[in-house]
This record gives C-alpha cells, sequence and structure tokens, in this order.
C-alpha cells in the first residue's frame, strides 16, 4: 500500500518523461492544424496556432533543453534577444505595416 | 562502464554560498543560441511585418503544401525525442549506455535526412510550379527562412553523425557522453525555430 502511494507520488523522469513531453508536442501540433482546418475567423486560428507553437517551444525548452532546472543567467541569456526581436518589431509596426 | 572523468572548465556566478557553476561549454553554447535566436528572430519578424504591411500574401501563401510541412514538423519533433532519449541515456552509467546512445543518435540522424529529403521534394514541387524564389517577396522569404533552416539541420546532422561514428570506439564513450549535451541543445534548437516557422509560413 505505501509502496504503490510512494509509486504514483513519484514525478515521472528520463525516457518516461522524454516520451511524455513528445506526445504533448504531437498533440500541440494536431490541435494547431485542427484548428487551421475548421472555418472559424482568421485573426482567432492565427492566435490559437501561435499560441500553441508558444506552448511547443517552451515544453522543448524546459524539458528537452533542461533550462527549467538552469542557473538564472541561462534565462537571462536565452531570453535578452527574444526581448530586443520583440522590440525592434513593435518599434517598426507603425512605420512598416500600416504605412499610408 | 567506469563515469566519465569530469575535466570541463566552469564558469563560477555568485561568491560565499550562493556560489553556482556552470560548464564553459554549456555557457558557450547558450550563447551562440542567443545569437541565432537574433538570426532567425530578425528574418521572421521582417516576414511578418512585410506580410502585414502587403495585405498578408494570402494569394502566394495558399500555394504552400501544409500537409508536407506538418509531415515534416512531426519528424522534426519525433527526432527531439530520440535526441532527448540519447542525452538521457548518455547520463546512464551502466551496460549496454553505448549500444543505446548510438541507436538514438542514428534515428534522429535518420530522421534529419528524412526531413532534408521531404524539404527537397517540396521545393522540386514548387519549382515546378515556378514558384523560385525570384517569384516574389513572399517566395523569397520562404526560400530564405526554410533554406536557413534547412542547412541547420545539415550541420546538426553532420554533428551527431560525428558523435556516432565516436560512440562506436570505447575509448571515446566518455567524451561522447558529454559533448551529447550540447549537440543536444543545438538540436532542439533547431526543433524550436521549426515549431515557429512552419505556423508562420504554413498555417497563415
Amino acid at each position: 500500500m505505501a509502496n504503490s502511494m510512494q509509486e504514483k507520488s513519484t514525478p515521472i523522469a528520463g525516457a518516461a518523461l522524454d516520451l511524455r513531453i513528445w506526445e504533448w508536442l504531437v498533440g500541440l501540433l494536431f490541435i494547431g492544424l485542427l484548428v487551421f482546418v475548421t472555418p472559424i475567423p482568421k485573426v482567432a486560428a492565427i492566435g490559437l496556432v501561435f499560441a500553441a507553437a508558444v506552448v511547443k517551444a517552451v515544453l522543448v525548452v524546459r524539458k528537452y533543453m533542461h533550462l527549467a532546472a538552469e542557473h538564472w543567467l541561462l534565462y537571462v541569456l536565452a531570453l535578452t534577444p527574444v526581448v530586443l526581436i520583440a522590440g525592434m518589431a513593435i518599434a517598426l509596426l507603425p512605420d512598416i505595416a500600416f504605412r499610408p | 562502464m567506469e563515469a566519465a572523468p569530469n575535466i570541463e572548465a566552469v564558469v563560477q556566478f555568485g561568491d560565499g554560498d550562493s556560489i553556482r557553476e556552470i560548464p564553459a561549454a554549456r555557457l558557450a553554447i547558450w550563447l551562440f543560441l542567443a545569437s541565432e535566436i537574433m538570426v532567425f528572430g530578425g528574418l521572421m519578424s521582417c516576414f511578418m511585418l512585410l506580410r502585414i504591411a502587403h495585405g498578408g500574401w494570402d494569394a502566394e501563401a495558399a500555394h504552400v503544401h501544409w500537409r508536407i510541412g506538418a509531415f515534416n514538423t512531426l519528424v522534426l519533433l519525433t527526432s527531439s525525442l530520440t535526441m532527448a532519449l540519447a542525452c538521457t541515456s548518455a547520463k546512464e552509467r551502466k551496460r549496454g549506455t553505448a549500444r543505446r546512445l548510438r541507436t538514438y543518435l542514428g534515428f534522429t540522424i535518420v530522421l534529419g535526412l528524412t526531413f532534408l529529403g521531404v524539404k527537397a521534394c517540396e521545393y522540386s514541387l514548387e519549382f515546378a510550379k515556378g514558384f523560385t524564389p525570384g517569384a516574389g517577396l513572399f517566395w523569397a522569404f520562404y526560400y530564405t527562412l526554410t533554406g536557413l533552416h534547412s542547412l541547420h539541420v545539415l550541420a546538426g546532422i553532420i554533428l551527431n553523425t560525428t558523435l556516432w561514428i565516436a560512440a562506436a570506439r570505447a575509448d571515446l564513450v566518455p567524451v561522447v557522453q558529454r559533448r551529447i549535451e550540447y549537440a543536444g541543445l543545438y538540436w532542439h534548437f533547431v526543433d524550436v525555430v521549426w515549431i515557429f516557422l512552419f505556423p508562420l509560413v504554413y498555417l497563415t
């Protein structure tokens, strides 16, 4: 009884965790494709597809690339270019995309 | 199997009791990946901005083969699994580790080659219809983004193949066990880039 309770509470790790993450990635891929083929407003579809992509990327980075267990400095290293790129895109948006 | 000797250089952060060590090689590969984020992020954000400016390029985007792209996404996600399994097995210090390592690395290489083969078929289909890189801004971006990504996949395949060959020699297995983590970081990064490229180019 005690053993079975201990087994239930033990988090999965190693190869089992790798496989579980892959199942989630494939599931999210199919959700994205389902949203794409479903006739819903384009803006909503794009939002949902990219939300699924962000979740997939976070899963890969945190679990397969082990960023979840890394020093905070590596988070800063990985996120700095993302912030710079996002800042550049937002700054250029009015000039490039919405130019009359 | 004997444990791999720890001969890695480390970089120390903090002081006193809060001191933390990061292997220098891991820090270097993350710095390299940060520079790669700038390359792909810059290209992708330019693509997005110009796409909004040109009304979405819906007519051009309707000609890309999203089913082929979805298949390739599945291939690359599966290659990430086999790479993660190779890294996981490299950390185990027990009998059969080298064989498992080579098996998973071999699968990763085959899946990478499959990705490139499918991509080449896709390019030939598009060229046959006249959608060359000179056919318009959309196609120029399409070939630049996917071509640059494919070159990164090719680099990953070469890297994994050298590790696969090295893992065949018993005296090099400890070296491979250390280096496979860094090869894995690169391979997963290439996967993350495709995770964003696929919806950006094929599904929007």
